[in-house]
């Protein structure tokens, strides 16, 4: 009789990738619609890209030197922790959203219903990615101390956004997910600590993962025939024109809204600190992320509203 | 063509396009935040936005002239709205281009 080898076996096993990413999976509504891809599969796609990505708060803030940071960078942080307030309730509003859309879809085009089903299913990682970006900058002002966010600011930080078409709300995440990268991209170059450079960094490179998601699925709901292109315009417009969104609070007058926040509309400038910005890279990005979902290409924010006045007709 | 037949166009396209009448919207100069809370056909700014695009497109069509549409926070009254939209026409007309 042999006997049984219970000696434990020791298994090598490489540190997980954290350089090569899986890419956001692309042309979905085609892929549901040939059976390329199923939700189990989507979700699986959607599993490794998250896990490639994933990094540890706890970690990142040890290596940033409370002690020096310049006074920009503590404003930069301050305004980051309270914008990202507001991303929870926006990922909350999706997963909602996209499951109602899903169930109304399901009769009438079972593809579309899955891509659906699928954006809703990836917003639990976009929300917990947004996690680490509102815990990590709110727990560096309070080490900074820094004005705590009262909760009553939080709360209403939270207020859930009014629901819209959902080609629109897509399009309005995506743009909105270029203009956080941006200013995180500006504070990391401007961030006079190199740990804090580098958390801003993985920060931006977090958002701009987001915007192609939100893109991708924004291109499916144009492929499917059942969205209109010209949703995906308006709110491009709404944004670039001269004076629009993009300017936030900036702008000579920002909306005061009862309904909810919008994070780009509360950027606070203190003692003379502004936040560093460029609307012009912002509309060149914006543009690039309007012809991946629309094929409609555009240079300037002339051309953009020709082409949404002649979509949206007499 | 005379100032006085664009605003009334103006006036009748907006309102038919937000599902209000002319007087309800214009006489009582209400602001952009009140037309798309009464308006049925408005659910936010994007869809007022493309009213007044599409009362753009209609003067363009039948009247020749092309405006561009200027931001205005919600709390704009109509009056204003419309008296940027007026001179703009008037001020393409002084110049004698349609821009069409």
């Amino acid at each position: 009789m042999l006997a049984a080898n219970t000696s434990p076996r020791r298994v090598e096993v490489a540190p997980p990738s954290t350089k090569s990413y899986p890419p956001v999976p692309s042309d979905l509504y085609e892929a549901f619609r040939s059976g390329a891809h199923t939700l189990s599969s989507m979700g699986w796609a959607q599993q490794q890209l998250h896990e490639a990505r994933r990094w540890s708060v706890v970690e990142m803030l040890s290596h940033i030197d409370i002690d020096a940071m310049s006074p920009e960078d503590r404003i930069y942080v301050w305004n980051a922790g309270r914008a990202e307030l507001t991303t929870k309730p926006g990922a909350d509003r999706v997963a909602r959203l996209a499951d109602n859309e899903c169930r109304r879809w399901l009769d009438v085009d079972p593809a579309l219903a899955a891509v659906m089903q699928a954006c809703g299913t990836w917003s639990r990682y976009w929300n917990e990615e947004e996690a680490h970006h509102e815990t990590a900058f709110n727990q560096i002002s309070a080490r900074l101390g820094m004005p705590v966010v009262e909760d009553t600011t939080f709360i209403e930080f939270r207020k859930i956004f009014p629901d819209d078409d959902m080609l629109r709300t897509l399009t309005l995440l995506a743009i909105s997910e270029i203009a956080a990268a941006n200013k995180y991209v500006s504070c990391s170059r401007a961030a006079r600590d190199p740990g804090l450079a580098a958390l801003l960094r993985q920060v931006a490179s977090d958002e701009i993962q987001h915007m192609r998601y939100f893109s991708s699925f924004a291109r499916a709901l144009v492929d499917s025939g059942h969205y209109q292109a010209k949703e995906a315009v308006s709110v491009v417009y709404l944004f670039t024109r001269e004076g629009g969104e993009l300017f936030g609070s900036r702008r000579e007058q920002v909306e005061q809204r009862e309904s909810h926040v919008n994070w780009w509309d509360q950027i606070e400038t203190k003692d003379g600190v502004t936040q560093p910005d460029d609307i012009e890279r912002q509309r060149t990005m914006i543009f690039s992320m309007l012809k991946s979902i629309t094929g409609i290409t555009v240079t300037t924010p002339d051309e953009l509203e020709d082409a949404w006045m002649e979509l949206v007709g007499c | 063509m005379e100032s006085q037949s664009v605003e009334n166009f103006v006036r009748e396209r907006f309102a038919a396009k937000v599902g209000l009448s002319a007087p309800e919207i214009f006489d009582a100069d209400l602001t952009l935040a009140e037309v798309v809370m009464r308006s049925e056909k408005l659910r936010n700014s994007v869809d007022l936005m493309e009213a007044f695009a599409s009362t753009a497109n209609g003067l363009r069509k039948e009247h020749g002239v092309r405006v561009r549409l200027p931001a205005f926070p919600l709390d704009t009254r109509t009056s204003v709205v419309l008296e940027a939209l007026t001179d703009q026409v008037a001020a393409k007309l002084a110049q004698g281009t349609d821009a069409v």
